[in-house]
């Protein structure tokens, strides 16, 4: 089955070449997964020319706005109806594309799905979703980035999205922790202490407190909730320790590529400094998300998850 | 034309999906900000669902920034429409 995924040209720091290479790699790669560029059609034309590769390599779908890393990203989508993190969004939406592919600015890539594509049940604010690969496993971390305010419902609400993306993964029953300052029940600031009873509270296996090196090392959670904040410091801090001295069995720009959780379609997000490589991980894991039908499975279990949490909380299901 | 009625059914509606929020419990006294604590992306969202319900109607960014209750939010689009 080929997975047809829309790339945002624009989106990130060295754009449009690094995701131009990127494709350029990907198509390399990965003959079944049809990348669809979505930006200027000269800027590919011209891309493609000074690479020595043929007009045509690439479905391209026009749009001629971005949105800069600095811009704030809300207003910036809503402004820019033709900016190509949107028109990538839209292509999910109307079924042009399976997934949604960006590098660039990470605020503007969720407020683009969430117009666009909508939210999953339960769902007020999605979340960013990592995988890292642990000696004991993968443990997905949420959020690693789009609220850095979340309060006690929010970090809920990514338990639970956390839960079902876990389960896609093949980890029947998750554990779910709580990243804080030490493992005691209640250790933390207000946020994680006022957090701690609300997923105590969740149909899910409640792993307790858990801390940074949990995240690296795996084997108490399967499932790690923070806010955005403390998440994104947490993730750019472990994949800079990756590079300096665990390049040799992991190199991050080939696990590079986040899912965002909780929209009602797959989209990946990218570091906006993403190398060419980077980026064709980003849409490799798209990819993989599509064929192994992640967005169904995801939607049933939160669903479910969900209902239960209503159903425990004595409200209408 | 835009009713106050309608206005208020569009609002309440975007307001009941942005923020999870029992629909009985949107009234006009609704503070967005200091109460549901919506943010910008929520309330850019909001605009974007209400602009969807009722064809024709194009809020201004700035309205957003002035916008706090729901009945301000009614107001302004009765008066937009």
């Amino acid at each position: 089955m080929t997975s047809r995924v829309a790339l945002d040209l624009l989106g990130g720091d060295a754009a449009p070449d690094a995701v131009l290479d990127g494709a350029l790699l990907l198509a390399d790669e990965c003959p079944d997964v049809s990348v669809v560029l979505v930006g200027p059609e000269e800027v590919v034309a011209e891309g493609l020319s000074a690479r020595g590769v043929a007009p045509g390599t690439f479905e391209v779908i026009p749009a001629t706005q971005s949105v800069a890393m600095d811009e704030e990203p809300a207003r910036a989508v809503r402004a820019k109806r033709d900016a190509t993190v949107r028109v990538a969004a839209k292509l999910v939406r109307d079924g042009r594309a399976d997934a949604t592919v960006s590098v660039g600015n990470s605020g503007a890539a969720l407020a683009a799905a969430l117009f666009t594509l909508g939210r999953l049940p339960g769902v007020t604010r999605p979340a960013i979703a990592v995988v890292v690969p642990t000696p004991n496993g993968p443990v997905v971390l949420v959020d690693a980035g789009a609220n850095p305010d979340a309060g006690p419902d929010l970090l809920a609400q990514f338990a639970l999205t956390g839960a079902a993306y876990a389960t896609t993964l093949g980890i029947d029953a998750p554990r779910v922790g709580l990243l804080t300052i030490g493992a005691e029940p209640y250790k933390g600031d207000e946020l994680r202490k006022a957090a701690y009873d609300v997923l105590a509270a969740l149909p899910v296996d409640f792993a307790g407190n858990v801390e940074g090196h949990d995240v690296v090392l795996g084997g108490r959670a399967d499932v790690v909730v923070t806010d955005g904040f403390t998440g994104n410091v947490l993730l750019k801090g472990v994949e800079a320790a990756l590079a300096l001295g665990g390049a040799a069995t992991i190199d991050p720009d080939d696990h590079s590529g986040a899912l965002l959780l909780g929209v009602d379609g797959i989209a990946v997000l990218g570091h906006g400094g993403s190398s060419p490589r980077a980026v064709a991980s980003c849409v490799r894991l798209a990819a993989d998300a599509v064929r192994g039908g992640l967005l169904p499975r995801l939607t049933e279990t939160l669903t479910a998850l969900v209902a239960r949490r209503r159903e425990a909380a004595g409200l209408a299901t | 034309m835009i009713t106050s009625d309608r206005a208020f059914e569009a609002v309440r509606d975007a307001v009941v999906v942005v923020m999870e929020v029992a629909p009985e419990s949107v009234t006009r006294d609704t503070r967005l900000v200091t109460e549901l604590r919506c943010d910008s992306i929520a309330l850019v969202e909001i605009a974007e669902i209400v602009e969807e319900a009722l064809p024709g109607l194009a809020i201004e960014d700035a309205a957003l920034d002035d916008i706090d209750t729901v009945g301000q939010a009614v107001d302004y689009i009765v008066s937009r429409g």
